[in-house]
């Protein structure tokens, strides 16, 4: 009954329903598009290891983030492998290199990665099958969201790196994160090639350990703890993105700007929700009067008044949820950020705006218990 | 509703009724919720474009802090803040040329410099310049007042606003770099960016000794920004010319102004901060505008028999369009000022937290006051055509 007599109220003036639906689906796209800003700054940082094949990841004790890794001697790795449960120990290099055309122009700041393509430590399919690629000397593979001021990324294209000739053998997709403006991969023997003079023994980044089926990663961590020196530290795949989340967004300024975005734009957001629901709940006062007039009791009316509130705002989020989407869709084109909506990003956007519709229906209450049939007309 | 025969005689003239006003006035549970909302999309706003403001603000901090009339640098450059340094003799080359007074070399590192906390034991990478303490590269009056100091060797200058983490804010004296130990002679007050978390200034002969390689000769270290100074009364443009044809076509000169341009043009081209604030801003405007919109549509429904009956006494429409159109500048200032009032707050707080320059300007103000009168004053528009409709045989 309460559904249907609310579901009329909503019905009867159709362009004010529209219009209070329009205020609450630009509020809750208002909320997932700084939500998703927000989680996209973590998903950044953690773009490279989400792509790489590890279950526990050995580096320097000096680890801060991933291009400010310190550095380990080759030898740990050795160690690693000889523990009880390893698989697999794989060295990661990573080093800035500067990046000019072979016949000159700007020289830009990017990143190569150097690795053992035969180790396959990156989870990415064009990567796998241009291992025969990798191992051409001086030849390396661009990341195809390199920026364009680095030119074209057509294999063949001769570049020079730290001022070492190489050939871009061709492009593989993973994305550079927060890891450059433009980063390529190399095999370790082209890598060194390109950082020469650079000590491959004593200058290793990362250590990306693979364990054998049925280990269990947090005990294989806590044994290699107790064997490593104190130069080295260990992470599972939880502490790490555990301590990576919390670095891009505590203590960077994108995370934090995209942080306090989020915390002003759920004010907003909700502040609308409220003011909307209010304004149709108390423009509504008349005929709740006369509802009340004809003998329905007030919990009746606060039945209508929630149920109403909730259709409205069910209304709204359906539409502002397919926007959000092409708003996503849209800013990964144009930023590169990997903007992607969780269910539980979704189910958190959903509670808070269910809360919310209660809460503004338990707020015009109040005038509606005033409504006294004799007064509104 | 509007009370008119009160209201008048309260404002004492029956020739002129500020109708618009008393139609704002006279539900004031109303105008306060109607004011909330315009506010929070007014707030949106202004924290959009202060978010973008402050971004090139911060990312320009360094260069705009640069202290000379010229400055030379690589051409293969694609930004000013990054190392991609030339040879020292050159600067010799500029000093010779005719009108400059000085041609002194900044050195600077990006990824070179580990700063170990004061505090604890981890290290950070911070952005390091080391230049002549006679000749200080920077503008900031405490750079000028501690460059004496920075002959002492191992003595180093650091920003009190960087990064907490960094701990350059305490009192502490002493501390590491690439393991050197070096003495806290002084702070400034800088700010971290977007690539730095905080900032070391140092002598050229400290910048070659912590430099990892452990160069002591810091004549032979290249130079990442000659800073020229010209001698008093000497025009720019015609020294310009002068360097120009005395230094090779690899190296660049510009004055202050473009360099300025030229970080900011790479910094609007490579980062994603203009489009994703610009949408923020929208999106404010659009909640505004449907804010707003809501609010007048409800004003003139429920006021539509006070219209009819001004219309059936003869008023025009252009009247009763300069009473709506008021109406809604008024209840964009209801909601702009407390909004404005508030984002001082805002601004404060995250500037705070996020270390970012975040501040109210009067450009700010004006474009923010423009948008939020717009959005209401379209608002007011759309909803009008009710009002024009409105027959006064009809309503009652």
């Amino acid at each position: 009954m309460p559904f249907q007599i609310a579901w009329r109220i909503l019905t009867y003036q159709k362009g004010r329903t529209a219009l209070a639906t329009g205020g609450i689906f630009i509020a809750i796209l208002l909320i997932f598009v700084e939500l998703g800003f927000f989680v996209a700054v973590p998903q950044g940082g953690m773009l490279i290891y989400d792509h790489m094949r590890f279950d526990l990841l050995v580096c320097s004790d000096k680890y801060l983030f991933q291009t400010s890794p310190g550095q380990f001697p080759r030898a740990r790795l050795t160690t690693v492998a000889r523990v009880a449960d390893v698989a697999q120990a794989s060295p990661v290099y990573l080093g800035p290199a500067m990046w000019q055309d072979a016949k000159g122009g700007v020289r830009l700041d990017s990143l190569v990665l150097g690795f053992d393509p035969h180790s396959r430590v990156f989870a990415v399919p064009d990567i796998e099958s241009q291992v025969a690629v990798l191992e051409r000397p001086d030849t390396v593979l661009v990341d195809s969201t390199t920026r364009s001021l680095f030119g074209p990324l057509t294999a063949g294209r001769l570049i020079d790196l730290n001022g070492h000739k190489v050939t871009i053998g061709g492009s593989y997709t993973l994305g550079t994160g927060f890891l450059g403006l433009g980063v390529s991969i190399a095999d370790e023997a082209n890598f060194f090639r390109i950082f020469r003079g650079r000590p491959a023994a004593e200058t290793v980044n990362l250590g990306l350990v693979t364990l054998k089926p049925g280990a269990d990663p947090a005990a294989v961590a806590k044994a290699l703890r107790a064997t490593l020196p104190a130069d080295t530290q260990v992470f599972t795949r939880s502490e790490l993105t555990t301590r990576e989340v919390s670095y891009w967004t505590t203590r960077t300024a994108t995370g934090l700007i995209f942080g306090s975005g989020l915390v002003v734009s759920f004010v907003v957001g909700i502040m609308v929700l409220y003011q909307t629901l209010a304004t149709q709940i108390t423009r509504q006062l008349p005929q709740f009067a006369t509802l009340k007039a004809m003998g329905y009791t007030n919990r009746f009316l606060d039945a209508i008044v929630l149920v109403e509130a909730f259709l409205i705002m069910l209304i709204g989020f359906v539409p502002a949820l397919v926007a959000a989407l092409g708003v996503y869709a849209l800013v990964r084109r144009q930023t590169l950020l990997p903007l992607d909506l969780s269910l539980p990003q979704l189910g958190m956007v959903f509670a808070i705006t269910l809360v919310m519709a209660g809460a503004s229906a338990f707020l015009s209450l109040g005038g509606l218990r005033r409504a006294a049939p004799a007064d509104v007309f | 509703m509007v009370k008119t025969s009160e209201t008048a005689v309260r404002f004492g003239s029956s020739r002129f009724v500020p109708l618009a006003l008393r139609n704002l006035l006279s539900n004031k549970a109303r105008l306060a919720r109607s004011s909330a909302g315009i506010a929070f999309a007014v707030l949106l706003m202004l924290v959009q474009l202060g978010f973008e403001r402050g971004f090139f603000d911060a990312s320009l901090a360094t260069v705009r802090q640069l202290d000379g009339d010229l400055f030379i640098f690589n051409a293969s450059k694609y930004r000013v803040m990054n190392h991609d340094p030339f040879a020292h003799r050159y600067l010799n080359t500029a000093a010779g040329v005719a009108g400059v007074a000085s041609a002194t070399p900044l050195f600077g590192a990006w990824q070179d410099f580990f700063w170990k906390d004061p505090a604890g034991d981890q290290t950070y990478l911070v952005q390091a310049f080391g230049f002549d303490p006679d000749h200080p590269a920077f503008l900031l009056s405490d750079v000028k007042d501690d460059a004496g100091r920075l002959k002492q060797q191992d003595a180093v200058i650091v920003d009190r606003r960087a990064r907490a983490f960094l701990h350059m804010d305490t009192d502490a004296k002493e501390t590491e770099i690439n393991g050197h130990a070096v003495h806290i002679a002084g702070r400034f007050t800088l700010g971290p960016d977007f690539m730095s978390d905080g900032t070391v200034m140092m002598s050229e002969q400290t910048f070659a000794r912590l430099l990892p390689g452990n160069r002591d000769n810091a004549a032979a270290l290249p130079v990442d920004i000659g800073i020229v100074k010209l001698r008093a009364g000497e025009n720019p443009a015609q020294v310009r010319d002068a360097l120009r044809a005395a230094l090779p076509a690899e190296l660049r000169i510009m004055d202050k102004a473009e360099l300025v341009a030229f970080e900011r043009s790479f910094q609007a081209d490579l980062s994603s901060a203009g489009p994703i604030f610009l949408m923020g801003t929208v999106v404010g405007f659009v909640v505004g505008m449907l804010i707003s919109y809501q609010i007048i549509y409800t004003d003139l429904s429920d006021q539509l028999p006070q219209y009819a009956t001004l219309k059936g006494m003869g008023y025009n429409t252009g009247y009763l369009v300069r009473v709506v159109m008021e109406q809604a500048a008024l209840s964009a200032l209801a909601g702009y000022i407390p909004a404005w009032l508030l984002c001082l707050v805002v601004y404060r707080v995250i500037g705070t937290i996020a270390l970012l320059p975040l501040h109210m300007t009067v450009g700010l103000t004006l474009l923010s006051l423009g948008l939020t009168i717009g959005m209401c004053l379209i608002s007011a528009g759309l909803a009008i055509r009710r009002v024009i409709r409105a027959d006064p045989a009809e309503v009652f």
